[in-house]
């Protein structure tokens, strides 16, 4: 790991972090619903990109370093934008406010949207190339 | 608002680097399974239950739990490398695949174990 890619990691990571707040705020003006949305979505819309971006310019998954594409945009903004952490708070307090079966039900139905949306990233990608 | 802003990509530029240190720290396994991914995230997930719950008992300000919860723990873990991982090696080989299936399971249920405890050590019951 280089000077140069700490540096790509970090301002990738400020930016991805910020469009993060401000999707979860722009979602939660518009949706007061209980189940934690904008997570979902930043979580499946990163998911999406990162299956993408990785095809379209052949980059494999542990390579994450190296050049601006890969410690700028696939480590530093794509990682900043998309949160683990935030997803288990969320179905912790949804556990504990609606129940098991619900907060089971947002992890799940993150994964496997997730999951999907990285597939479908990739498969465009590769439908283009 | 400036100063909200200020705190998360300060605080998630420090994630993402912590996350890039945290995972060249963990050694690869040979069955390909993503441990430097999995601990970034467990290790977050766990510090974001801790600064959640300490920010309720009001220990830390709105201000401190902006810049670790949103940002800095935000930027140490990662979803999108997560998913996409495994659905790499998902694709790879019958034996990848189940090294894929086992990191999805494991992620999913230790991560909400550390934020559970995380929420605990900090003091609060629920979340």
């Amino acid at each position: 790991m280089t000077a140069l890619d700490v540096l790509w990691v970090g301002l990738g990571g400020g930016v991805g972090s910020l469009l993060r707040w401000w999707i979860g705020r722009v979602v939660g003006e518009r949706y007061h619903g209980s189940f934690p949305l904008g997570t979902f979505i930043i979580n499946v819309t990163g998911a999406f990109v990162i299956g993408y971006l990785s095809v379209l310019f052949t980059v494999a998954w542990h390579d994450r370093l190296g050049t601006p594409l890969k410690a700028g945009v696939l480590t530093g903004i794509l990682g900043g934008y998309t949160t683990f952490s935030s997803m288990q708070l969320d179905a912790a307090k949804l556990t504990a406010s609606e129940g098991a079966r619900a907060g089971t039900f947002y992890l799940l139905s993150s994964v496997i949207a997730g999951l999907a949306a990285a597939a479908l990233g990739a498969a465009l990608a590769r439908l283009q190339g | 608002m400036i100063n909200i802003v200020i705190l998360v990509i300060v605080g998630g530029a420090v994630g993402a680097m912590l996350r890039e240190f945290t995972m060249l720290m963990v050694p690869p396994l040979s069955d390909g399974f993503p441990m430097d991914i999995f601990v970034a995230n467990i290790v977050a997930a766990f510090l974001l239950g801790l600064v959640t719950a300490l920010h309720s008992r009001k220990v830390l300000s709105d201000s401190v739990n902006t810049m670790l919860g949103t940002g800095v723990m935000g930027g140490l873990s990662t979803f999108s490398s997560f998913v996409y991982a495994s659905v790499v090696l998902a694709a790879a080989s019958t034996q990848s695949a189940l090294v894929a299936l086992v990191y999805v399971v494991v992620s999913i249920v230790v991560g909400y174990i550390a934020v559970i405890a995380g929420l605990k050590l900090g003091g609060q019951d629920k979340a």
